[in-house]
């Protein structure tokens, strides 16, 4: 009765445990994943820099509410112009919304006129269990000695309307512009809002 | 998408040709009204259909009534609750109403909970939803029918996820009476909204926070209705990041769930949210305990109030005090103790009795002192910790060591205690007071000598104690005292007991001298923790003023005799007091006090143990290592005894290197501030206290005093295949 009482309480341990999000302040787990052009980024290679990761699903509406209003590509486009790492990455599983192949996702790059640094295939969802990402967008910064200094939704207003982007605050955009200063993060967490990351079935 | 089909009643099946929903509609009653309904299609397929509807047939003026947001939703698609979980959006409504007219917050029906892959869990509703509320119209109404609206804005998932949103209106006529309407829908929901948390007669919540994790304690005895219980966090705004709850321990009348916070930056000790009862998971006779928002603060202010009454902690103060007589600090005080009802075996009843109340007396006085210091203190705003402002302090140690070596030595018969004639007379003229005195004064020698030994009820009395007012403060220590004294009360009031202890006779002189090695053991114990404190040095010139001591003792037992003349009394004690004077001026208060010793040279980084600190603790769970910290000092018996019999052994300590356990001793000799805030956060007065961090999120264990091999062994194999 009681080996069996440790056996379950195991597995409830270890099924808590591999949901664990490493939190802020901690060091951010490296990843090896094949961007759209076949090349192989880890974030190992980014070291020195900030990096930002940004979960995606080009079908998810609170997604489309950022790039269809330009938002995201007009972030992207301000901090990779000043150094910043933009990675963004699809853990959709095969066969589930969101799924891109290589082709897919550079077409919809071209359409969106993204300005990420690159866009990752993790349809293994290794790279988003790894950081416990749970919605798109999800949104990490990760600073050039590898810690994560903010982690959480892209802005305050959770909802799919474009609309009400121009009276939230961006959380990404401040804790850049604050690291960037030399500020500590003032904002380092919050909740991420969208749609549920569509994750292989285990 | 996986949710468990519910049963609601559904009239009819689900589909998506609008004729029959206008049936069931009308089947329903609901279109008799001036309602709106609006569809949501997406590739041609609808998949929410919208209504706004009332529980009445007319508007009373000032009579409140409920209006409901209806929403049917295509099959294996779901909207979300007012907190929506790992993913998705809480279904909003916006009331556009005439001036005077008042609405109270949405009665949101207790949703169903999914978990999907890579561990996304979400709260929400699948089928049919009706989102209540009270509408209060003022007590003049001009016109008829009032025309009612509310924007209405969801989000509603099944792989995919897709925003909706209605402008729905009702009309309804203005009338002086009302019939009832949409009664079996209204009824339906109600009875899934989750009912106001009990009295405390029913029900009661605790609230504590360990690490990042909150923990919440229901005790009720509900409970044992039902076979699944669950908490679902309803979190306010998005700076509080709330993990998944999940239920750590259960008995017939109490529950604990443990919620992470993964923002642990944030200072949140409570949250509200939904305790929810069912037979099954999801199931349909779910009924729930609303945590409102100011219930969850209002109890998080009882944190550091147990559940426990003031009796019962009392009830363990004075088993605490009981057991202190078995501690091993105490025991040599025992034998002295015992030695004197021997003594006093062929004395008088009222006599014998005397001297137990004398000596409770002593035990009694000892603790109100440290009581009243306590308070004094605490309302000064220091930090006080049982043992900590005593045994963490060289000077007690150095004064508990005179005393020690004076009463060994008394014991030994180099001298006797005697009070001064003149004081003597003064207090009364028969001799045997000077018996009480000792009584008293062993009292206060053995409750001294108790001090560092926080024995396992007494922790949690104290740590109770220690957060309470004054008055509770003085009562704990009297009702400690109170079982200290106890057994020596009873057995000088019950002489009858006495009968089986042994007559007097020569062999006691050789038991008095032989205390008085057991008190010498003591010392070196003193000197041991001397050493600690500030090195060889220190003890060794604390062990040279001993010497002088136990000269000054010498002399009086040699010289000072009751027929010793005045003057030549006079010229010993002038030379004792000279001497310890001198020796005191030169050994302690010179040589003593500069004994300095370095901190890197007390971490006992050996066999694997490592210095502790906040920092290093943090960094190791970071990492996700398992941490055992050793919280001990070096004048605490118990911990040594622990360590020896426990945690250096060589099967624990096979097993701390198997399961790659990071092991840290914390080291509480000289009283770290650091260490003592860390023993305050588990409620512990002093050491030793044992703490297991399995890993990163999870709640740390919490042994017991006196530890155990079995039960260390036990944890440590239950954490390790979480932390992998």
């Amino acid at each position: 009765m009681k080996t069996k009482l440790i056996a379950l309480s195991s597995i409830i341990a270890a099924a808590v445990y591999a949901a664990d999000v490493p939190p802020v302040g901690s060091a951010a787990p490296d990843f090896s994943l094949k961007d759209t052009k076949g090349q192989t980024h880890s974030l190992s290679q980014h070291k020195g820099k900030y990096v930002v990761l940004e979960w995606f699903n080009p079908e998810c509406p609170f997604v489309k509410k950022h790039y269809g209003s330009d938002n995201m590509q007009k972030l992207q486009k301000e901090f990779t112009g000043k150094g910043v790492v933009w990675l963004t990455i699809d853990s959709s599983s095969e066969g589930a919304e969101g799924y891109l192949t290589a082709d897919a996702a550079n077409k919809i790059m071209s359409q969106w006129k993204t300005n990420m640094t690159a866009l990752l295939l993790d349809p293994d969802g290794v790279a988003g269990k790894a950081y416990g990402a749970k919605n798109t967008p999800d949104m990490i910064v990760i600073n050039p000695e590898g810690k994560i200094v903010y982690e959480g939704a892209i802005d305050s207003k959770a909802s799919p309307n474009p609309a009400d982007i121009p009276a939230s605050t961006n959380y990404v955009k401040a804790a850049l512009d604050e690291s960037l200063a030399g500020k500590p993060v003032s904002n380092a967490q919050t909740k991420p809002y969208g749609c549920s990351v569509k994750y292989k079935s285990s | 998408m996986n949710f468990e089909t519910v049963p609601l009643p559904i009239p009819g099946p689900m589909v998506k040709v609008r004729m029959i929903w206008v049936r069931s509609l009308i089947a329903l009653g609901l279109l008799a009204l001036a309602h709106s309904t609006i569809a949501q299609n997406y590739q041609g397929k609808e998949l929410v259909h919208a209504t706004l509807l009332a529980d009445t047939s007319a508007i009373v003026p000032g009579k409140p009534f409920t209006a409901g947001v209806l929403l049917r939703v295509a099959p294996g698609w779901h909207t979300y609750w007012k907190y929506s979980g790992d993913a998705g959006l809480p279904t909003e409504i916006k009331w556009n109403l005439p001036p005077g007219w008042k609405v109270g917050e949405i009665q949101w029906p207790i949703p169903l909970k999914t978990n999907d892959p890579g561990d996304i869990q979400t709260y929400g509703y699948q089928d049919e939803l009706l989102l209540m509320q009270e509408i209060t119209p003022p007590s003049k109404i001009d016109i008829s029918p009032v025309k009612l609206s509310a924007q209405v804005d969801w989000l509603v998932c099944e792989r995919i996820c897709i925003p909706g949103n209605a402008k729905l209106e009702l009309e309804l006529p203005t009338s002086t009476t009302a019939e009832p309407k949409n009664s079996e829908l209204f009824a339906r929901y109600r009875r899934l909204v989750p009912q106001n948390f009990p009295d405390g007669k029913t029900a009661t919540v605790n609230w504590t926070r360990t690490g990042n994790d909150l923990l919440l304690k229901i005790t009720s005895d509900q409970i044992a209705n039902y076979q699944n219980i669950d908490f679902f966090p309803a979190p306010q705004g998005n700076e509080t990041v709330v993990g998944h709850p999940t239920v750590t321990s259960r008995s017939a009348n109490q529950v604990t769930f443990k919620i992470p916070i993964e923002s642990p930056d944030k200072n949140v000790s409570a949250l509200p949210g939904v305790i929810v009862f069912s037979k099954s998971p999801n199931g349909n006779d779910r009924t729930g305990w609303e945590l409102a928002a100011e219930q969850a603060a209002a109890t998080s202010n009882q944190i550091a109030q147990p559940s426990r009454s003031l009796a019962t902690f009392l009830l363990f103060g004075f088993i605490g005090g009981f057991i202190l007589n078995l501690m091993p600090c105490v025991l040599p005080v025992i034998s002295l103790k015992i030695f004197g009802f021997i003594k006093q075996a062929g004395q008088s009843r009222a006599r014998i009795f005397r001297s137990g109340v004398a000596f409770t007396a002593g035990i009694f006085v000892w603790f109100m002192a440290l009581a009243i210091l306590l308070v004094a203190l605490k309302g000064a705003g220091r930090d006080v910790t049982w043992g900590g402002f005593q045994f963490t302090n060289a000077y007690f140690v150095l004064a508990l060591s005179v005393i020690v070596l004076i009463f060994a030595l008394n014991l030994f018969g180099v001298f006797e205690i005697s009070l001064p004639q003149s004081l003597q007379r003064g207090m009364l003229a028969s001799g045997d007071r000077t018996d009480d005195f000792g009584s008293f004064f062993q009292g206060v020698f053995a409750t001294v000598l108790a001090t560092p030994c926080t024995a396992p009820f007494l922790g949690t009395a104290l740590g109770f104690a220690f957060s309470q007012s004054a008055v509770v403060i003085l009562a704990m220590f009297a009702a400690v005292a109170a079982g200290m004294s106890a057994p020596y009360l009873l057995l000088s009031a019950q002489p009858a007991w006495m009968r089986f202890l042994p007559q007097p006779g020569p062999w006691m002189v050789h038991v008095k001298q032989f205390m008085g090695f057991l008190l010498i053991a003591t010392l070196l114990f003193l000197l041991y923790v001397l050493g600690a404190q500030r090195g060889l040095d220190g003890a060794i010139w604390a062990s040279c003023f001993l010497l002088i001591v136990a000269i000054a003792c010498w002399m009086k037992g040699a010289f000072i005799l009751p027929t010793t003349s005045g003057a030549k009394r006079a010229v010993v004690v002038l030379l004792m007091l000279l001497l310890l004077l001198g020796s005191g001026v030169y050994f302690i208060g010179d040589k003593f006090q500069s004994s300095k010793i370095d901190i890197a040279e007390t971490s006992a980084s050996s066999g694997g143990w490592q210095s502790f600190t906040p920092e290093r603790l943090q960094t190791e769970r970071d990492a996700g290592h398992a941490v055992f910290v050793d919280f001990t000092a070096a004048w605490c018996l118990t911990c040594k005894f622990n360590e020896k019999a426990v945690l250096e052994t060589s099967d624990v300590r096979d097993a701390f290197q198997r399961h790659a356990v990071v092991k840290l001793k914390a080291d509480w000799t000289n009283g770290d501030p650091q260490i003592t805030k860390l023993l305050q956060q588990f409620g512990r007065p002093g050491v030793p206290l044992y703490v297991l961090y399995p890993g990163k999120s999870h709640e740390p264990i919490v042994f017991p005093e006196l530890l155990t091999k079995s039960i260390l062994l036990d944890k440590l194999e239950t954490i390790t295949v979480a932390s992998r």
